[in-house]
């Protein structure tokens, strides 16, 4: 049986449409989400200001490009925030389902799981841009920046073209989940090595060879030095934006495929063995 | 081309288990879940699968919903193969399995029903219309608009029903829809899946309640240990046992008495089950009443308490116990 595009359309904002009935019968989370990297990046923040003292943003320029190390912090811990959520979100989705019992409903209908995950990334992408753009705007007020400094513009774009690789790889993340049936461990560990991983609060240029090499292969590096470079100047890793975005885009094509790869074959191989049904 | 909405050929599932030895040890096992099963469900009749808990029904179910894949065989539903066509299956079946597991709590139960209506494709305006229908029919009108988690048991299993009718399939598949639900709900489900039945969709309902089966069922295939034990029509398989007289016994019965009526000639078969706290022989003889005067002087002399003897024609669960020796009530999940 052939549906139409608007049909797998449907399916995906009914997707949407349901996580969000859910999470606003939550109110208080929604509130959360925004004080998070407020909350997140004060922290570094006033230990600069602790211990750098006066000179903490001519320290913080010479490694970094910027001396402006509030905004430089800030936009780390919002853009951690959009790739924290959208493995929540994702990671979290499947366990929740599977705990609740709705994930075996979910093998019922005519749809591949692709297009309800599909319909969950929509949801997050819409949340945790909503929470990390409230973040930045509302911190800026709070730690005394100017937020509309720079190409706001092209920091958006290097935000939108790498939450698709982001979603891609959390579909790897998901597969994982469905089959050790565990998330907030493995969640919680990701976050950390993630964050790590995609310089929150630092450049990944301080990192040793390898693990700079590492660090660039996971595109939440690409979309967070995109972003500081697109507003704060602090130069992109090609030395042209058009170049780093380039790699954006060389990720948006691959990561997807290869997360619904794995993902596919995960799934075969539980419901080969003992189901979705198992939790 | 395969006519009829079901057919299972030689299916057969082995479940990799881990056998838990300790805290930290395991040890991988297999258990054969069903074995070389082969049936078939005609167009427009009510199918019932029976077996005791642990029979390898909800397997069975689990394998025509392509929720699980079978070790070997092969299955149709609808005429497409389960392994090569799930989406066409999908969209031709509705099914209850997981009871009220299979809803979302914090959705309302009107939310729910259009959700899954547009996982099945339905345009939005006919989901709403679809919905509507569906609440009034399972009588859920009052509370449609109100979170799942405010429903009560049977109000969850009723609008889980309902959820398996809102793709208007040809082929529904129920699995146990009465648990949990008390008597009178019980009977009004019973009586839309007639309904649904008179307007000519198939029906396959598994249960262990062998009434249920006898009074819905057109068909039964009675199901223990993951084998296929008797298919026929409620007729056919009592009638397997009309050479048969059943005596119940209710009571205390040592082992060693129902030792002793075993040995008696006309007896072919009997088997101490315990219910509700009493114990109760089952007794299947070639003679009726010519053996009672034997069995209570047997029972009584090695032993036995005899509270009520009943002489009574052979029904579902007397098919069942003469097949397996245990009764439906018995949880026989393969360890």
């Amino acid at each position: 049986m052939k549906y139409s595009w608007k049909s797998y359309l449907s399916v995906v904002l009914a997707s949407a449409r349901m996580r969000f009935l859910t999470i606003l019968r939550y109110p208080g989370q929604l509130v959360l989400d925004t004080f998070i990297p407020i909350v997140f990046a004060a922290m570094p923040i006033l230990l600069g200001r602790a211990n750098g003292g006066t000179n903490a943003a001519a320290a913080f320029q010479r490694n970094t490009g910027t001396p402006q190390y509030v905004a430089y912090l800030l936009i780390g811990s919002s853009v951690f925030t959009i790739v924290s959520l959208a493995f929540w979100h994702m990671a979290y989705w499947l366990r929740w389902e599977q705990e609740a019992g709705t994930l075996e409903t979910l093998y019922l209908v005519p749809v591949h799981r692709i297009w309800i995950a599909a319909g969950t990334a929509v949801y997050s992408c819409a949340r945790s841009l909503f929470s990390s753009l409230t973040a930045y705007f509302l911190g800026a007020l709070i730690l005394g920046f100017n937020p509309w400094q720079g190409e706001l513009l092209l920091a958006f774009v290097f935000l939108l073209v790498g939450m698709v690789p982001l979603y891609g790889v959390t579909l790897l993340y998901g597969a994982l989940i469905l089959k050790v049936k565990e998330a907030n461990a493995l969640v919680g560990l990701m976050q950390w090595g993630v964050s790590f991983l995609m310089g929150v609060f630092f450049p990944i240029t301080v990192f040793p060879p390898f693990l700079k090499f590492i660090a660039l292969l996971f595109p939440p590096t690409w979309m967070t030095n995109g972003v500081r470079s697109a507003i704060l100047g602090v130069g992109y890793f090609f030395g042209k934006w058009y170049l780093d975005l380039a790699v954006l885009w060389g990720f948006l094509l691959l990561a997807p495929l290869f997360g619904y790869w794995v993902f596919n074959m995960v799934e075969v191989q539980v419901r080969r063995n003992e189901g979705m049904g198992q939790f | 081309m395969i006519d009829k909405p079901v057919v299972v050929e030689k299916l057969s599932k082995i479940y990799p288990v881990r056998q838990r030895k300790g805290l930290f040890r395991s040890q991988k096992d297999f258990v054969q879940a069903l074995k070389d099963i082969s049936l078939d469900v005609e167009q427009g009749e009510i199918f019932g699968l029976l077996g005791p808990n642990g029979a390898g029904k909800t397997t069975l179910i689990k394998i025509l919903t392509t929720l699980i894949l079978p070790s070997s065989g092969k299955v149709w539903v609808n005429g497409f193969e389960v392994s090569k066509h799930e989406n066409d299956v999908r969209a031709s079946v509705g099914c209850m399995l997981m009871g009220e597991r299979g809803l979302y709590w914090k959705l309302t139960g009107r939310e729910n029903l259009e959700y899954f209506g547009a996982l099945y494709h339905l345009p939005p305006a006919s989901r709403k219309k679809r919905a509507t229908q569906i609440i009034e029919r399972i009588g859920l009108e009052d509370i449609a608009d109100r979170t799942v988690e405010t429903y009560s048991s049977g109000q969850k299993m009723k609008l889980a029903f309902g959820k398996a009718l809102i793709n208007d399939a040809p082929l529904l598949i129920l699995d146990e829809p009465t648990n949990t639900l008390d008597l009178p709900s019980a009977s009004e489900l019973r009586s839309i899946v007639r309904q649904l039945h008179e307007q000519g969709k198939t029906v396959i309902y598994t249960t262990h309640i062998m009434a249920e089966a006898e009074t819905l069922c057109d068909r039964v295939a009675i199901i223990d240990r993951g084998e296929l034990l008797a298919i026929g029509t409620v007729a056919e398989l009592k009638d397997s046992l009309r050479w048969a007289k059943v005596i119940h016994v209710e009571g205390v019965i040592p082992a060693q008495a129902v030792k002793a009526v075993r040995e008696i000639a006309a007896v072919k078969q009997a088997t101490r089950t315990s219910q509700n706290g009493a114990t109760q022989l089952t007794v299947v003889s070639a003679e009726g009443s010519e053996i009672l005067a034997e069995l209570i002087q047997v029972l009584t002399h090695h032993g036995a308490s005899i509270h009520k003897l009943t002489p009574q024609e052979p029904t579902l669960e007397d098919v069942f116990i003469t097949k397996t020796g245990r009764t439906l009530a018995e949880d026989t999940r393969v360890r």
